[in-house]
């Protein structure tokens, strides 16, 4: 959720989705295209500033969300670079040959996608990319599938947290038995809300007028053209900086 | 009643597992009216309501729109759905979009309206009940009451000549009710008709033209409001005592502090004429 949270407060709430998509796929293009560890190294550190004093997003919220994606990126890059020797008989842990130049050029451009991504997410609320992905003529059974899960899910972490504490109070979860009977009864209950719930939004959308494809309004941001201007300009940059950084 | 928008006769509906939705329910709703449908719990206000816009079909009976028998077609519920809006009781059970404004946008553009004309009215809708600087919010940051309120513009946006509200009072604190009754005040005045299922007879009293009463699936009684104080008989029958602003009323009318008319309607008119009495009381004296 905190991803949420700064989605919908960071600075850039209202710069067009495409425009930070566009820059976005620039800094992907631009750490793939890196010819040194030591470039991507330096393109992930601008779109994390950027992030951060551009966008305005806490650095300590950016950190809390990219540790998990760092951790894994850590263990990652550890076992790449280091390999077990068992030729002697006793397994030892060897540092490969070229094994270091590998870690630094796999972690680097990780890193770097990884800072784009978390630009991306942490500047453009789910329901902006959305709408960026249906103008991008993504298939549309597609995107009503994103569109009511995301929905859902607010719902049925309501529905999960309600019947949780309606349990707990009746004393639900007191022993290790009644954890299980409880839990049992969670997962009944859901699954008879999820039931009543698709009907209900079945009801609500025949009140509506609905006869197949869900349709919706595209948000309309002021300035698209200019972000996306400036956006593509600074992806191009990163680019270049790629491809010429000696 | 020639001037009928909706009109239900005779209808009849048994749900699948044996349970009686509506047995034999007739109602009349006028034109540019305010009415309100009261009742128990379970006593068929949902089912009713369901049957106004085609999403349940009666099994006996017939549902007039306009003086017309509603053509359960594709293009006639199209018609029917386009006049008649519905807000159903659980705001959870009907927003759809994550996003405020797309979930407006919803139903004018299953009408087929063009872009811009959405635009407009996703606009004008969410300006109408007050939620203009929300309209890029997620759904699921809002209040209860702003979901509430959503769900009415949603509806609005479409145009309907009838709007349908499913106990909208229920979970909205004071304020909020406040706030909602205003804004339907102001559709009322715009020559929406209303019809609102609720279970305060006071409420209904205060805010209502014509009080429909229902019990065990049927409208046994429907009443002007002016003249809800002499049937206290139908109200006892689906088990409601009178609105407690007119046994006041009476009660002060009876010890000749107050005139009998004319009956307030609500509490605060009744401490109005109060207030004027007594100013008459010392002026005689
Ligand atoms: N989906 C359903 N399946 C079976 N019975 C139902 C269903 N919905 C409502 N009923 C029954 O129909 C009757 C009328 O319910 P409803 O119209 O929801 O009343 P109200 O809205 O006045 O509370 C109740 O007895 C209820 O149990
Ligand atoms: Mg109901």
């Amino acid at each position: 959720m905190l991803i949420e949270q700064s989605a919908y407060t960071n600075r850039w709430r209202r710069v067009s989705p495409a425009a930070k998509g566009l820059f976005t796929a620039g800094a992907f293009i631009a750490v793939f295209a890196a010819n040194s560890p030591l470039t991507a190294a330096i393109i992930a550190s601008l779109v994390v500033a950027l992030t951060v004093f551009g966008a305005g997003i806490a650095p300590s919220c950016y950190l809390r969300v990219a540790t998990p994606a760092l951790f894994f990126l850590a263990l990652g890059s550890l076992s790449l670079a280091f390999s077990l020797d068992i030729g002697d008989g006793t397994p030892a842990l060897k540092l490969t040959s070229g094994g270091l130049l590998k870690l630094a050029e796999v972690g680097t451009r990780s890193l770097g996608s990884l800072a784009a991504l978390l630009f991306l997410v942490l500047t453009t609320p789910l329901i902006d990319l959305i709408a960026l992905l249906r103008r991008l003529k993504v298939p549309a059974l597609l995107l009503e599938i994103m569109v009511l899960c995301y929905r859902m899910l607010f719902v049925f972490s309501a529905a999960v947290h309600e019947t949780l504490t309606a349990q707990s109070a009746r004393l639900g979860y007191a022993t290790p038995r009644l954890v299980i009977r409880s839990l049992g009864g969670l997962a009944a209950n859901l699954t008879l809300q999820v039931w009543q719930r698709a009907h209900a939004l079945h009801l609500a959308a025949l009140a509506r007028n609905n006869d197949g494809p869900l349709r919706f309004l595209e948000p309309s941001f002021a300035h698209s053209r200019r972000d996306c201007r400036i956006a593509g300009l600074a992806g191009a940059g990163l680019i270049v900086l790629a491809v010429s950084w000696a | 009643m020639n001037d009928a928008l909706l009109e239900l006769c005779q209808i009849s509906y048994r749900y699948p597992d044996g349970s009686v939705g509506l047995d034999a329910c007739s109602i009349a709703i006028q034109r540019g009216s305010r009415n309100v449908l009261i009742g128990a719990n379970g006593s068929g206000k949902t089912t009713l309501f369901q049957h106004t816009n085609g999403l349940l079909r009666p099994q006996t009976g017939v549902v007039r729109y306009a003086g017309m028998a509603v053509d359960y077609s594709r293009a006639g519920l199209r018609a029917l759905r386009s006049q008649v809006g519905m807000v159903f009781q659980n705001p959870d059970h009907q927003l759809f979009s994550a996003s405020v404004q797309e979930d407006v946008s919803f139903g004018p553009l299953n009408l087929g309206l063009d872009m811009a004309t959405v635009r407009q009215r996703v606009a004008a809708a969410l300006q109408a009940v007050g939620m203009t600087e929300h309209a890029d919010k997620a759904v699921h940051n809002l209040s209860f009451g702003q979901k509430k309120r959503v769900c009415i513009a949603g509806v609005l946006a479409m145009q309907p000549t009838l709007l349908i509200l499913d106990e909208p009072m229920a979970g909205l604190d004071h304020a909020m009710q406040q706030e909602l009754l205003a804004v339907l005040d102001q559709l009322h005045a715009a020559g929406i008709t209303l019809l609102m299922a609720t279970h305060d007879i006071d409420f209904a009293y205060r805010w209502a033209e014509r009080i429909h009463l229902m019990a065990a699936g049927r409208c046994t009684a429907s009443l002007n409001a002016t003249d809800l104080g002499e049937h206290a008989e139908a109200l006892a029958a689906v088990g409601l005592p009178l609105p407690q602003v007119i046994t006041l009323h009476r009660a002060l009318v009876e010890r000749g502090i107050l005139p009998a008319n004319p009956p307030p309607r609500c509490t605060a008119s009744l401490l109005t004429m109060l207030a004027e009495a007594k100013i008459t009381q010392e002026t005689t004296c």
